[in-house]
């Protein structure tokens, strides 16, 4: 299904819970420029509720997405735009609002001309780490080659990619559950893709390809940051550190309400 | 406070069930399904590939108490079940790394002399052939005396006296039949049932019975001059090559009638007691022959006249002797309704012969006196699943009871076994017991071949050249050298499925496949909380699942019922982080909703 804009429409921004963690600067970044182009434009930063859910806390978690759905309907929004993939099955199932992709976006509205072919010169050769929540998602995947590509990136795909990706780790709640199981699962992963440098498109799936052994930057560094070139470490993982990833969402929160004053 | 019993919802049962129901993880490799004494080929094949030769004797000696017999006369149907020979028409030569391994690495010190203790029920056997031997193994290593009667002066029945010399030599049935002496199993050689002992007094005297004497009545076909001097049968005629290596009257040139493996045998026999000519002919055509490939190609290279769609019509004679056969072109074996009734062309020839040998299929004789009924081909009537007789004590097994292969009157010979052992016992013949073990099955293994599977071909043992092996009786097959015997091994394809488990890191650390890790929940009900909690949910398993099994389903959707049973929280302690990072994310400290854009008639909040 394709998407129409439909500028008469408001429009929302999920910010999510892990991305404003990693990095609210290409949060805040992602919001002015939405903002730009969206006449009637919303922001909400909120968790979705997906790891109650995960965890088999059904109520709880309808509790949980009825207070953002009230958010969502209290701001008017039309439609949402998410840019976690986990958010964007948790909205598909729960939320009555149509909710699209940030990464299917973009490729419609296009991105800003000064970051067009930035990485022309750039040596470096990525391959992409799909989320598997979203493998059956073409359009959604498609835009993210679409967004290296408009950025003079080149990239190689991965026999595991697509449809055929393998989760990075993280998803089911893992982690907490049974870490050992998590690492190796993480290890796995990075032994399956063929290239040291890495894309990601979920904050989470970054932190995980990082400590598999990798080296991973998460598309909105790409888009709104430094070219990356070979010898360029990747940003630390901040997701592993909980105190920098609350500090981090504050920030977020901070910058959003400046942003869009 | 702690975990309640966990009620698990209707849906998370039925996808376990299902799971449990169709997951294919514990499926037999084909060739294993096949082989209807369960030898469990692709293990031992793998590890003759890792020149792991002990190892690997102990996995067929585990099943086979002939491996080097077997190895070379096997009419291996699990090779007909390779997935190799269904993909590529290469299976792997399976009887030959048999073989192989078995003259390398078989040791008197690995046979296993265990009996158990003495039960005081004697067993009388007769028939010293793969079936009688293989029950009297078994009903000796459950305590009971067993004595093995046979007619012959040797052991090995058919192998001894059918299957040529140059396929199997003798000694090697004697040094294989000799595990039976050392288990203590008497053996009355030279005595016959029926003649020498009533088969009324064998009952009188024995607590049970088992008729093992094959089917070693040839069958003659109808047609003028077949009484004819110079006329066999090919069990007359392998019989007295095999004890005496020649035949009384001259032999020089042979008509062979039949198309089968044992036609095979009669003609290249003919050659090792001097025959200048042989030829055969058979109503079935060259490409329909049921002779093995390999049968029909060594017997052409040592020059048998093939004569394939010619059936014989009449033997010519002179003064009661054998002078040549006329043969008639066949049109069709079969009529409309599928009916025996052959019909010819008008094409004729006549080829002179001394010799004529019908190898056109074996009966089973009567030794019984009529106490045990005869079915078709005179096969004894019993109950297929337990071999038993119309009288108590009674049983068959072998050719007697229908087997056509020797691995197949093995199976045989142990399922009379186990029913004999039961009757002594007085226990029931049929309550728990597998019948589905006892002799080959369909496997329910349905899975598509790896995508970097090449058609390497198979490997041909050794053979000695046609001109040479043909005048002698010494072995024809040389078998592999261990080099080959490697490099054909490793062609295995290792046929399983277990294709979620090559996907799935977590499954590994539970079980080995999803119905081993399921099994507990689909019968009792229960599972441990760390095997749901630690699926990524990321469904790879399914995809990979030529059945798309819900694994996924049951991992994820079962922590709502571990949450239920738990006062609402997770059971797993590490998901207190979750329940405070849950909280900061829904928190106003870290959360906000704001209107941009041209922001209209909205106010922040
Ligand atoms: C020519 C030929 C070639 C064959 N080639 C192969 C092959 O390559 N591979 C394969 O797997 N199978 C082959 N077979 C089939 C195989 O030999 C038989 O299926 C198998 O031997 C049957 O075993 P059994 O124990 O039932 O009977 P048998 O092996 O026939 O043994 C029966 C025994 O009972 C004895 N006996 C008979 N009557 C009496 C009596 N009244 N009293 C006492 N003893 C008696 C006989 O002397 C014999 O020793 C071949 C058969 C023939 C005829």
């Amino acid at each position: 299904m394709t998407i129409k804009i439909d500028k008469n429409k408001c429009y929302g921004f999920m910010a999510g819970c892990s991305l404003p963690s990693y990095s609210p600067y290409g949060v805040i970044k992602t919001i002015e420029y939405l903002n730009s182009i969206f006449p009637n434009f919303a922001v909400i930063q909120k968790c979705c509720g997906k790891p109650t859910k995960a965890i088999g806390q059904y109520e709880l978690f309808k509790e949980r997405f009825q207070s953002l759905q009230k958010d969502i309907d209290d701001l008017k929004i039309d439609e949402m735009i998410v840019a976690c993939q986990s958010c964007k099955v948790t909205f598909d199932e729960a939320s009555p609002t149509p909710t699209h992709s940030l990464w299917e976006i973009f490729p419609i509205i296009g991105l800003p001309q000064e970051v067009r072919g930035k990485a022309k010169n750039s040596d470096v050769v990525f391959t992409i780490h799909d989320s598997c929540s979203t493998r059956y998602m073409k359009e959604l995947q498609d835009g993210i080659r679409w967004i290296l590509e408009e950025l003079g990136y080149k990239y190689i795909e991965s026999k595991y990619s697509r449809e055929k990706t393998r989760c990075c780790g993280f998803g089911g709640m893992v982690v907490p559950a049974n870490p050992e199981v998590a690492k190796k699962v993480m290890k796995r992963r990075v032994e399956t893709l063929d290239s040291e440098y890495v894309v990601t498109y979920c904050a989470a799936c970054r932190s995980s390809i990082l400590q598999g052994g990798a080296k991973a930057w998460h598309i909105l560094d790409l888009i709104w940051g430094p070219v990356v070139y070979s010898n360029n470490l990747p940003p630390s993982d901040v997701l592993a550190s909980p105190i920098k990833a609350w500090i981090n969402r504050y920030k977020a929160k901070m910058g959003i309400k400046n942003a869009l004053k | 406070m702690g975990l309640n019993r966990v009620i698990f919802s209707d849906s998370v049962l039925n996808d376990a069930k299902k799971i449990v129901s169709e997951c294919m993880g514990l499926e037999d490799a084909y060739c294993k399904s096949r082989c209807p004494m369960g030898t469990d080929v692709k293990k031992y094949i793998n590890l003759i590939a890792q020149k792991r030769y002990d190892e690997a004797i102990k996995v067929i000696r585990e099943k086979l108490f002939l491996p080097q017999t077997l190895g070379r006369i096997c009419a291996h149907p699990c090779e007909k079940e390779c997935r190799r020979g269904k993909e590529f028409n290469q299976p792997l030569a399976i009887a030959a790394l048999k073989r192989f391994v078995a003259e390398k690495a078989d040791k008197e010190e690995f046979w296993d002399l265990k009996v158990d203790s003495d039960t005081g029920k004697k067993v009388a056997i007769i028939g010293a052939g793969p079936a009688g031997a293989q029950a009297a193994i078994d009903l000796r290593k459950r305590g009971h005396s067993v004595t093995i009667f046979d007619k012959l002066n040797v052991v090995g029945g058919m192998m001894r006296v059918g299957i040529p010399e140059y396929r199997l030599p003798r000694h090697i049935i004697d040094y294989e039949y000799s595990y039976l002496y050392k288990l203590g199993i008497e053996f009355k050689l030279g005595v016959e049932i029926g003649k020498d002992i009533k088969f009324k007094d064998l009952l009188e005297n024995y607590d049970a019975v088992l008729i093992a004497h094959g089917a070693h009545k040839g069958n003659i076909i109808p047609i003028p001059g077949n009484t004819a001097e110079g006329v066999y049968t090919a069990v007359d005629y392998l019989k007295e090559i095999s004890l005496t290596r020649k035949i009384s009257k001259p032999v020089k040139k042979v008509m062979v009638i039949g198309g089968g493996d044992v036609a095979m045998d009669c003609a290249r026999s003919s050659w090792r007691i001097g025959a200048e000519e042989v030829y055969q002919c058979s109503l079935e055509g060259f490409d329909s022959l049921p002779a093995s490939k390999e049968e029909v190609k060594e017997a052409i290279e040592e020059g048998v006249i093939f004569n394939a769609g010619w059936g014989p019509v009449e033997i010519l004679e002179e003064n009661g002797k054998v002078v040549g056969i006329k043969i008639k072109k066949v049109k069709s074996i079969f009529d409309e309704k599928g009916q025996f009734n052959p019909q010819y062309e008008e094409e004729t020839k006549v080829i002179q012969v001394d010799t004529i040998v019908m190898a056109t299929g074996q009966l089973v004789e009567d030794i019984t006196d009529g106490l045990i009924p005869q079915t078709s081909g005179g096969r004894y009537v019993v109950d297929k699943n337990t071999l038993a007789t119309n009288i108590d004590k009674v049983f068959v097994a072998g050719d007697a009871a229908g087997s056509r292969i020797v691995v197949e009157a093995m199976a045989l010979g142990r399922k009379a076994a186990i029913s004999i052992d039961r009757f002594l016992n007085n226990k029931s013949l049929t309550e728990d017991r597998d019948f589905e073990k006892e002799w080959f099955h369909e496997t329910k293994l349905d899975i598509p071949l790896p995508e970097d599977v090449e058609d390497i071909p198979r490997l041909s043992p050794n053979m000695r050249p046609a001109e040479e092996r043909k005048r002698d009786f010494n072995e024809v097959d040389l078998g592999f050298t261990e080099e080959q015997a490697v490099k054909e091994a490793s062609r295995c394809l290792k046929c399983e499925c277990k294709l979620c488990m090559k996907e799935c890191i977590m499954m590994n650390e539970f079980g080995s496949c999803p119905k081993e890790i399921l099994e507990p929940l689909a019968k009792h009900g229960t599972m441990e909380p760390i095997i749901a909690y630690s699926c990524n949910g990321c469904d790879n398993c399914t995809i990979v699942c030529p059945k798309q099994l819900p694994m996924k389903n049951v991992f994820i959707s079962s922590r709502k019922d571990f949450v239920k049973a738990n006062n609402g929280e997770s059971p797993i302690k590490g998901h207190a982080a979750i329940k405070m990072h849950q909280l900061l994310g829904f928190s106003k400290l870290f959360t906000i909703k704001v209107r941009g854009g041209k922001k209209n008639d909205y106010k922040d909040r």
